[in-house]
């Protein structure tokens, strides 16, 4: 047991708003009291937030483990040393995995989310996450260029049943769809699709009709997380549209996107993009079934890691450099590029403003939520930074001072936006909100029956100083991390739904797995504990009362 | 099944029928020092000692053990902080160098056989080192009646020639010119006309026009070298600007490329690691057992189900008999018996589950139809390192 005495509280979720208060916990989970002998932190002048939680970071699987292959300079500058409780590791855009549990709780974060995992490969994500200590992680299982599916979209079948078999299998926790159609017209002769009516060649399905079967399906199920959607065209001038009319295809169903940045440019193809973020917010604000992450791009170094291979090849020619694209049978592609964004490149620029402007602009901090797309715009690392950024209106100013003016010049930051993020918000887009759109109820909060996931910050002004390095992490009621040391590193949990399926559903599949894969039904599913252990399974309300 | 035994073996090829009998016989004795049965526990110890007194220890093998075990092989390697190398017989450690220097485009074997018309076998001979693997991907004679093409490029007739569509002969030593010139051929490239006349240039030009004009061209490869991989992936990727074209590498040991994913995600590197200085280092080339070996420069070797003896060049091998070695091996082989300490495990995919990554990355998970009392590579792999003060090697 554990009390986290004196502290100023910022748990939105609980209406708490920086009140001074302490925070108890036992067992694993936040409780009311404690006895007055119990072992404390004094946490008079600090700030004391639920842990953080990334709803979309790229940590594990065989992409993850691709582009860590093909970085090994960034690997040689940054190492981590063994210790008596550590194990050792390489760091940069793409870390090792034990880099990647220790670097995000040193951060304050306690849960994070690997946003696409080929199913076939569910083995690969989970054995590098069982190598990811301290944080809870779940996964989210790419769906949206499966044939199998694609079969059953097409001929009416029982979609449903197939995505909850999926999620079954794998043991993911939600559903992703990348590009839908897009990558599996990749394999035809590299190509892609650029409208949502585009028919997927010979197949019978357009990204329209995916998206359409797939939403409702999760609905359908009452998974606690709404489909997660990478729009077609992304980083093409004028996607805006695209990303538009995927809303409104989605309307009335719940719906995540990811990395809106990406999918929020004006303009025309092969032209200059513009800003379209304003049109954005206001879409969205207005549609309280739909969120979405920012997938914001800060300046330094990245890793394009993404299913949506088409998109690489295009930076493949940009940078001239290394590239890696892996087709994956039945099911999804991959693409990987080691990036570099820079302060005075007009289309860079316009991204890292574009990604400001959907922060800045957003009036629903609960749907609007942070993250980097780690490594695709930058590496979580950055997220002190950027918290800066929205929390300081002068740093921001002074930034954006730096950077190419003419791509400024087209976002509304050349206005000098007043609006500063509050203590509160920030606890809002880093912990709660990602936890309430995961459906993550443990999670993101303090309120009694919580997680004890706890960060502890010491105030600073310089924010990004404040949020690089918390005094004081608890992961599930055990002190992580003191002083910016780890003290500890247990294992965390898998986070994996309990979505059922109607067992039948693998006669239709047989004769699928036959025709799409060279691996048999039968052996498809995971089933080794090992893999899947320590566990916390998260039940999907299969025709509750959402609707 | 019957009685506890394999009776018969369905759907394996003559490599895989041996592989069972190798791994399913009766085991030697599960522990021994200097040829002699030990208790599990103190040839623990006695491994443990040799790796701490070590200076320099090496860990190698791996690309026949499951991924739980290389997982442990690499902790263990941490806690003692040795050289890894997960590269195997041959220099199957040049795919990773290559693929950290430019990168590659690859697909899964069901990949190419649903998609890919035309495949291009270059100094690979899967009928005799993969046999089931044509017929697998419908790229056998009865398989290719649709109007898929399978070219052969090698310095002589192999088995997969006689299968094939095309034949191109190339000599092993005028590889990298071979790829270098279809690569300018794919480019429209003037060659180099002292070079051109040692090539099959119009069957070479005739293999570059058909690269680039297909829907979806795979390269299955068994090229020896650095450069010659490298000129292969260079290839690939110029073909990629203009048709849907991928490479696979064909590996050896059943779990090679395992070995170098859990080593890439564990450390950031695919390729042999020096945890000497207490964190990952790589340097090509510096740190493969092998060139260790030669150069004497370990003084302590732990081999994990490798028969390193019958593979290493001599040199190599003859360093390795005069250092302390501990051999993690289910067959009897002989490093094994050379060994100063041999634990004889239960196998992989026979007598315990695991998981491997196929050659193309698929994980696939082992089944375990002979399940018995003996442990494993992993959980050896595991005592070793219980044994291991804390905060060695850092």
């Amino acid at each position: 047991m554990l009390r986290i005495a004196h502290g100023r509280v910022f748990d939105p979720a609980n209406g708490v708003d920086g009140e001074v208060r302490d925070v108890c916990v036992d067992d694993g989970k936040v409780v009311e009291e404690l006895p007055s002998h119990a072992p404390r932190i004094d946490a008079s002048g600090m700030v004391v937030m639920p842990g953080g939680v990334d709803i979309h970071s790229h940590i594990a699987g065989p992409a993850v483990n691709a582009a860590r292959k093909l970085t090994p300079e960034e690997h040689r500058a940054d190492v981590l040393d063994r210790t008596a409780i550590t194990r050792s590791g390489t760091g940069g855009t793409v870390p090792s995995t034990f880099a990647t549990g220790y670097r995000y709780a040193l951060l304050g974060y306690t849960t994070v989310v690997d946003a696409a995992t080929p199913p076939l490969a569910a083995r690969h994500t989970l054995a590098e996450l069982r190598d990811t200590p301290i944080v809870d992680k779940a996964f989210l299982v790419l769906m949206g260029n499966n044939l199998p599916l694609f079969e059953l979209i097409r001929g009416g079948g029982p979609v449903t049943e197939a995505v909850a078999w999926w999620l079954e299998a794998t043991g993911g926790y939600g559903v992703k769809l990348v590009n839908p159609g897009g990558v599996e017209m990749w394999k035809h002769g590299n190509r892609n699709v650029t409208s949502l009516d585009d028919e997927v060649e010979g197949l019978g399905v357009t990204p329209r009709r995916v998206l359409e079967a797939i939403a409702t399906s999760v609905d359908e199920l009452g998974l606690p997380h709404p489909v997660h959607v990478h729009c077609n065209n992304l980083g093409v001038a004028g996607n805006w549209r695209t990303t538009l009319e995927t809303l409104d295809t989605l309307q009335g169903r719940r719906a995540h996107l990811a990395h809106l940045q990406f999918h929020a440019y004006g303009g025309t193809p092969g032209k200059r993009p513009r800003s379209k973020a304003p049109e954005l917010a206001e879409h969205l604000d207005a549609h309280p079934e739909h969120s979405a992450d920012i997938g914001q791009v800060m300046f330094g170094p990245a890793t394009t890691t993404t299913a949506d291979a088409p998109v690489t090849a295009l930076l493949r020619e940009v940078t001239g450099g290394k590239w890696v694209n892996a087709d994956l049978e039945a099911e999804t592609g991959c693409g990987i590029v080691p990036f570099a964004y820079r302060e005075r490149n007009y289309v860079h620029a316009l991204q890292w403003g574009i990604g400001l402007e959907l922060l800045l602009l957003s009036r629903d901090p609960w749907r609007v939520v942070l993250s980097t797309d780690h490594p695709n715009g930058a590496s979580f690392l950055s997220y002190p930074r950027l918290i800066r950024l929205l929390m300081d209106r002068e740093f921001r100013n002074e930034q954006i001072g730096r950077v190419n003016r003419k791509a400024i010049g087209r976002t509304v930051l050349k206005d000098d936006l007043e609006r500063e993020y509050t203590l509160g918000e920030i606890a809002v887009i880093t912990r709660a909100g990602p936890a309430r759109l995961l459906g993550l109820g443990d999670k993101g909060q303090l309120g009694v029956g919580a997680d004890a996931d706890v960060t502890v910050y010491v105030e600073h002004e310089d924010r990004e100083q404040m949020f690089s390095r918390p005094r004081y992490v608890i992961k599930g009621g055990r002190v992580i991390v003191e002083d910016g040391e780890l003290r500890e590193a247990p294992a965390g949990d898998l986070l994996r739904v309990a979505a059922f399926h109607d067992e039948a559903i693998g006669r239709t599949l047989q004769p699928l797995f036959e025709e799409h894969y060279s691996v048999q039904l039968a052996n498809y599913p995971v089933r080794e504990q090992w893999l899947l252990e320590p566990t916390r399974r998260i039940p999907a309300r299969r025709n509750g009362s959402r609707g | 099944m019957a009685a506890g035994a394999i009776e018969r073996l369905i759907r394996t090829c003559t490599i895989g029928d041996e592989w069972f009998a190798e791994r399913a016989a009766d085991a030697p004795s599960a522990a021994r020092i200097d040829g002699r049965e030990v208790d599990f526990a103190d040839a623990v110890e006695a491994s443990a000692a040799i790796l701490c007194e070590a200076r320099l220890p090496l860990v190698f093998g791996l690309g026949q053990t499951d991924c739980e075990s290389q997982r442990a092989a690499v902790a263990l390697a941490e806690a003692v902080g040795a050289v890894i190398d997960p590269a195997g017989p041959g220099d199957e450690g040049a795919a990773g160098a290559v693929a950290q220097d430019i990168g590659l485009s690859t697909a899964t074997l069901g990949e190419l056989r649903d998609r890919a018309e035309l495949v291009v076998a270059w100094r690979a001979d899967p009928v005799v080192s993969h046999p089931r693997l044509l017929p697998r991907l419908r790229l056998d004679r009865a398989g290719r009646a649709g109007g898929r093409r399978l070219v052969v490029v090698d310095g002589g007739r192999t088995a997969t020639a006689e299968e094939a569509d095309e034949f191109i002969e190339v000599p092993p030593e005028l590889d990298f010119e071979a790829l270098w010139a279809v690569r300018a051929l794919v480019r429209d490239v003037p060659l180099d006309g002292d070079l051109a006349a040692r090539l099959p240039l119009d069957a070479l030009e005739q293999l570059a026009g058909r690269l680039r004009a297909c829907g979806y061209g795979a390269v299955v490869h068994r090229t020896a070298g650095y450069a010659n991989r490298l000129a292969l992936h260079a290839l690939v990727r110029d073909l990629a600007r203009v048709a849907h074209v991928v490479a696979l590498p064909l590996r050896q040991e059943g779990n090679a490329r395992g070995a170098e994913d859990v080593l890439a995600w564990q450390t950031g590197y695919p390729s042999a690691v020096s945890f000497a200085r207490g964190h990952p280092r790589a340097r090509a080339g510096e740190f493969s057992a092998a060139g260790m070996l030669e150069r004497g420069e370990p003084d302590a070797a732990l081999v994990i189900g490798f028969d390193a003896l019958r593979h290493l060049p001599p040199p190599a091998a003859d360093h390795l008999r005069r250092i302390p070695t501990i051999v993690v091996d289910p067959r009897p082989t002989e490093t094994a018996a050379a060994a100063r300490v041999a634990f004889a495990t239960a196998a992989g995919g026979v007598r315990r589950e695991g998981t491997v990554h196929r050659m193309d990355g698929v994980p696939v998970a082992l089944k375990a139809p002979l399940p018995g009392e003996r442990v494993g590579d992993e959980e050896v792999l595991a005592a070793i390192a219980a044994r291991i003060p804390s905060g060695e090697g850092s």
